[in-house]
């Protein structure tokens, strides 16, 4: 993190202006990039020292750099690189080639960004799968796209009477009925049915089943045989680099560097970030937000505060209850973040040889799921149900040091283990956390070592990131990482409240602008910029 | 071209004896046929122990369709309606005094206020809230399917004017309606209410026909189709039912043939006109409505590669994970458990451990603890059993289609046990009043019935297979195969005894020629 990309720490340089975005991800960024380029003031306020909230690198231990939390881009907007220039500003993606999936057996899948490689590796499985896993990918590639109208603009609200929300269902409803039958169907089945039950419609190989299911449990607190998270497969698709489908990457630098590329924007269009300025509460007069106490007392002023944290911190830290109506208090309680995930971060000095597949090489540049079946992974989310990290978790593992040396020294490597299931509320509740800090890494090593023989003696550095540990280091309430579960029923009209979808809140010039509102979670950058739109839209700022 | 019948039936169940009713009633030659000995199907009373009947394998009666009673005119051939909806007692663990959930919504909510007056307040106002709900589930599931695949410009245009008769609901509603049905019943639920085992007793009939615990999400719905749609239910439950169908087809002049087993539908020129008979007799119609489960009718009973690859392959794909048991008990005398008496009682103390109970259901074990939906046959009929004997049936929830080693008799018997045991924590004298007892697994009722693993709405009702009954080729009751009709519960609104997809699917019938 660079320094210049900080204003001053802690204090900011006037005390009104239009707008003050709370909290510095990428998310509060973006709105206020948007909202800067659009010519108004504004102020950003980062609690941490660091810019990017989830979406942050660290140099954790001296050399070794780890994109912290969030490891992998993929849905970030690419109108949105195009809108505030981010590329200029240092955002680049290395494009993931490779999806590699150990068995326990010493066998093992990889899917390459080559559709004959992935072919001849699947046909060894299963003929048929290697036959209908590219009919798969096209018709998700279909959906996709029909999808992305849906990410890319607000949510339409079908309970509303204005024309303006009509409109917007029939939009939708078009878009729908134009896509062909089939693929209507599929999509109908996507939102509604488990990842695995979809997928056991298409595929016979578990190799291939499980670690295309998991997409659709991350982040979440279901198993993949839940309904509901086969949608989240879609994602996959909708990743785009340059405009290319299906494509994920590392930043180069770490998922930061995506912070600090928007960051650079926004203050090229004169945003103002501050970093450690905790902010207390929204200063309210008469029902409505006129600005911010800072921790410590100083008051700022703005037209309008955008609060870039989650719901729950929203409305029940920065407002707080009693300033609420009783009726909007008991729904957004509701609203449930349960946070599934964790994430170690390792430090190594030589590169890790997986069994299935020794040596370094191209297998190692991309992800890495440590998947090898459906009932592994069920069987893990019924551990996380009775309130205990799972022993032989979910990974999906990645090795940036691989593609972009700057992250470890010379001939050391940094690993990032995304950890599931590590249940917010274990049995004895979340505060038993910090007690089971040490056996859940454990259980994390202990389970990547099982392909990686030589994994622990190589371990010069260990981050253990619980749950807990992502509530009180990074804001993320229950330390879910999309800011509330991404379930059928918080999604679209209904994140985080229904009636609250656009954008605003019942507190007048509050405004909400995270993942916690439509779209949601993920580095999309679209929360950001569908709130800073629809602020000048209805030119509240 | 004449030919004998103008419509067989194949599958004397309640939905198969609906269709042919109401096809005959309309002027229509029909026969209906029946594998087994007797009409019914899952409704039929069966006697599993000399002396001793069952009343059937669906105990909840409240559903059967108004509209039916109606067409039908069942109360002139015997059909009667309970004053109420029944009462349902929430025994728990048989730690705590029952709670007696009343059909009556005020006594139900006064009896829980008892033990925890929040519990009472929201007991009240789910209930309200699913009385202000039920015209639109009853919009959505009442009437022919919305097709969402087959969007042509008159049906959207339909599909315009239901979306508006929604909206009449006002907001917050609308916004409950499409909020709840993704969720799970442990989430709704456990929104509302705080004791343990009212939770436990609310969730179990919502995790009859889906695949997974009260945390699956989607089994809300479950929950809401039967709080918004059930009435009071019929006296003598199934039996009486399918008794009352059986006469009105009679009188409508339906023939019935049972012990005639259909293994074949006859292909002609013009599509299916005719079925064929395990003896080799061989029936003309000019149409056929399958009232057994989707995958039968197009899987075995038609010759192979007469279907659309796609439709083979979604018939194929069509779940129906069997997941429960039934044990019918029967008894020297009625069970005595706490509380007031009552026709129905559900045991579970938590939401968690019928949790559980799936979860070793989905490695193919048998779990640890299951849950237990118990129906006091006699209760509805005392003839059902000799003087002072009772019959009681319990669904048992959960327990695997195919355990790892098979269905063995060794792991029947361990199943029976279990359940017996389960209800000696209620009544500790009840393991020596059973006389007999028969346990039908899933694999039991599969074969018995014809029910593709053992599912008993003929197939599992996840929010997808809802919206698409069975596939999307069929969900207006026809076929590709011209004269192919479905009729069954394997059809759109899906199972249970509500007679709405043979009426429904009487209707299509009706309005294609």
């Amino acid at each position: 993190m660079s320094d210049a990309l900080i204003s001053s720490r802690g204090k900011p340089s006037a005390s009104r202006y239009d707008a003050i975005v709370i909290g510095g991800g990428h998310n509060g960024l973006v709105c206020a990039a948007y909202l800067a380029k659009a010519g108004r003031t504004v102020l950003v306020l980062e609690r941490r020292h660091v810019l990017g909230g989830a979406a942050v690198s660290e140099e954790v231990f001296p050399g070794f750099t780890f994109s912290v939390c969030s490891y992998v881009v993929s849905l970030f907007r690419p109108h949105i690189i195009r809108e505030l220039e981010l590329v200029r500003h240092g955002f680049h993606v290395i494009p993931l080639d490779c999806s590699l999936s150990p068995l326990p057996d010493g066998r093992s899948l990889a899917r390459w960004g080559d559709k004959a490689r992935t072919r001849r590796e699947l046909a060894a499985f299963s003929p048929r799968d290697a036959e209908r896993y590219p009919e798969f990918g096209l018709a998700m590639t279909k959906l996709a796209r029909f999808s992305k109208n849906v990410i890319d603009a607000p949510a339409p609200e079908p309970t509303s009477l204005s024309p303006r929300e009509l409109l917007r269902v029939l939009r939708l409803g078009r878009g729908f009925q134009q896509l062909e039958p089939e693929l209507r169907y599929l999509n109908a089945k996507l939102l509604t049915m488990s990842a695995a039950d979809f997928l056991d419609e298409w595929f016979e190989s578990d190799v291939l089943k499980a670690p295309m299911a998991v997409s659709g449990i991350i982040g979440t607190f279901l198993g993949v045989r839940s309904p509901g998270t086969a949608y989240v497969l879609l994602h996959h698709y909708m990743g785009e680099i340059d405009g290319a489908f299906r494509a994920w990457g590392f930043s180069k630098g770490g998922t930061g560097s995506v912070s600090n590329a928007i960051a650079a924007a926004a203050r090229s269009y004169g945003v103002e970030i501050v970093a450690e300025a905790p902010v207390e509460r929204v200063r309210m007069q008469g029902g409505r937000a006129t600005g911010v106490v800072l921790e410590g007392g100083d008051e700022l002023s703005a037209r309008v505060v955008v609060s870039a944290v989650d719901p729950h911190r929203t409305f029940f830290g920065l407002v707080g209850e009693d300033r609420l109506d009783p009726a909007f208090v008991a729904q957004a309680r509701r609203y449930k973040l349960r946070g599934s995930s964790g994430k170690v971060n390792l430090a190594v000095d030589r590169l890790p040889e997986f069994a299935c597949r020794p040596g370094a090489g191209p297998h190692l540049e991309g992800d890495i799921a440590i998947a090898p079946s459906l009932e592994y992974l069920e069987r893990a989310y019924d551990q996380a149900k009775a309130g205990e990290f799972s022993r032989r978790p979910y990974l999906n593992v990645v090795i940036p040091s691989l593609v972009d040396p700057t992250v470890a020294p010379p001939g050391k490597h940094v690993i990032s283990c995304f950890v599931q299931y590590a249940p917010y509320q274990l049995a004895g509740g979340p505060q038993g956390w910090p007690e089971q800090r040490e056996a859940f890494g454990d259980a994390v090593v202990d389970t990547l070592a099982e392909h990686v023989p030589g994994l622990k003696e190589s371990i010069l550095h260990r981050q253990v990131l619980t749950p807990w540990d992502l509530e009180q280091q990074f804001g993320l309430t229950e330390g879910n990482i999309f800011h509330g579960e991404l379930s059928l029923e918080q999604l679209l009209f209904m994140r985080p409240v229904a009636g609250w979808a656009d954008y605003r809140t019942p507190v007048r010039d509050l405004w909400m602008c995270a993942s916690g509102t439509h779209p949601g979670g993920g580095i999309m950058g679209a929360p950001g910029e569908l709130a800073a739109k629809a602020m000048l839209g209805a030119r509240s700022v | 071209m004449s030919r004998a019948y103008d419509a067989i039936v194949v599958g004397a169940g309640h939905n198969g004896l609906t269709t042919a009713a109401l096809l005959a009633k309309a002027g229509r030659k029909v026969l209906v046929l029946e594998r087994r000995e007797h009409p019914g199907g899952l409704a039929a009373s069966e006697e599993f122990h000399p002396g001793y009947r069952s009343a059937g394998l669906l105990g909840d009666t409240g559903l059967v369709r108004p509209s039916v009673i109606a067409a039908l005119d069942l109360p002139r051939h015997g059909l009667r309606l309970h004053e109420a909806p029944p009462t349902v007692l929430a025994l728990g663990d048989g730690s705590h005094e029952p709670i007696a959930i009343h059909g009556r919504l005020e006594r139900a909510a006064e009896a829980i206020a008892r033990i925890s007056p929040r519990d009472g307040q929201q007991y009240r106002e789910l209930a309200a809230l699913m009385q202000r709900l039920a015209p639109a589930v009853r919009e959505l599931l009442g009437r022919h399917p919305l097709d969402l695949v087959d969007l042509e410009s008159e049906r959207v245009w339909d599909l315009g004017k239901r979306a508006l008769r929604l909206r009449r609901l006002g907001r917050d509603d609308l916004r409950e309606l499409l909020r709840l049905p993704p969720m799970s019943v442990a989430e709704v639920l456990g929104e509302r209410f705080e004791t343990e085992r009212l939770r436990a007793a609310l969730c179990l009939p919502a995790l009859l026909g889906t695949f997974g615990g009260p945390e699956q999400p989607g089994n809300m719905l479950e929950l809401m189709r039967l709080w918004c749609l059930r009435g009071p239910g019929v006296l003598g439950g199934g039996p009486m039912l399918v008794a009352a169908l059986r006469a009105a087809a009679q009188a409508a002049g339906v023939e019935l043939r049972t012990g005639a087993a259909v293994t074949g539908l006859r292909v002609g020129t013009e599509g299916i006109d005719g079925v064929r008979l395990e003896d080799g007799e061989t029936i003309d119609a000019r149409l056929v409505a399958a009232s057994c489960s989707p995958r039968l009718t197009l899987e075995e009973l038609l010759p192979a590669g007469l279907l659309p690859q796609r439709l083979e392959h979604r018939i194929h794909c069509f779940r129906s994970r069997g997941r429960v048991a039934v044990v019918h008990l029967a008894l020297r005398r009625p069970p005595r458990f706490a509380g007031e008496p009552a026709e129905f009682a559900r045991t579970g103390e938590h939401v968690t451990a019928i949790e559980r109970a799936f979860d070793a259901t989905k490695y193919d074990e048998l779990p640890a603890e299951p849950a237990l939906e118990l129906h006091l046959a006699t209760e509805g009929d005392p003839g059902r059993a000799p003087e002072g004997h009772a019959v009681l049936s319990a669904t048992v929830y959960f327990v695997p289609t195919r355990p790892r080693d098979g269905w063995t008799d060794g792991l029947r018997e361990r199943l029976g046990d279990a359940v017996v045991r389960l209800l000696a924590r209620h009544d500790a004298g009840l393991p020596e009043a059973v006389v007999a007892r028969e346990v039908l697994t899933p694999a039991d009722l599969e074969s018995r019935y014809g029910i593709p693993g053992g599912h008993l709405f003929h197939g599992e009702h996840g929010l997808d297979q809802l919206m698409f009954r069975p596939t999307p080729e069929c969900i207006h009751y026809a076929t590709p195969l011209p004269g192919l009709w479905l009729c069954g519960s394997g059809s759109h609104p899906g199972g249970g005894l509500s007679c709405a997809p043979g009426e429904l699917a009487a209707q299509a019938i009706l309005a294609s020629s």
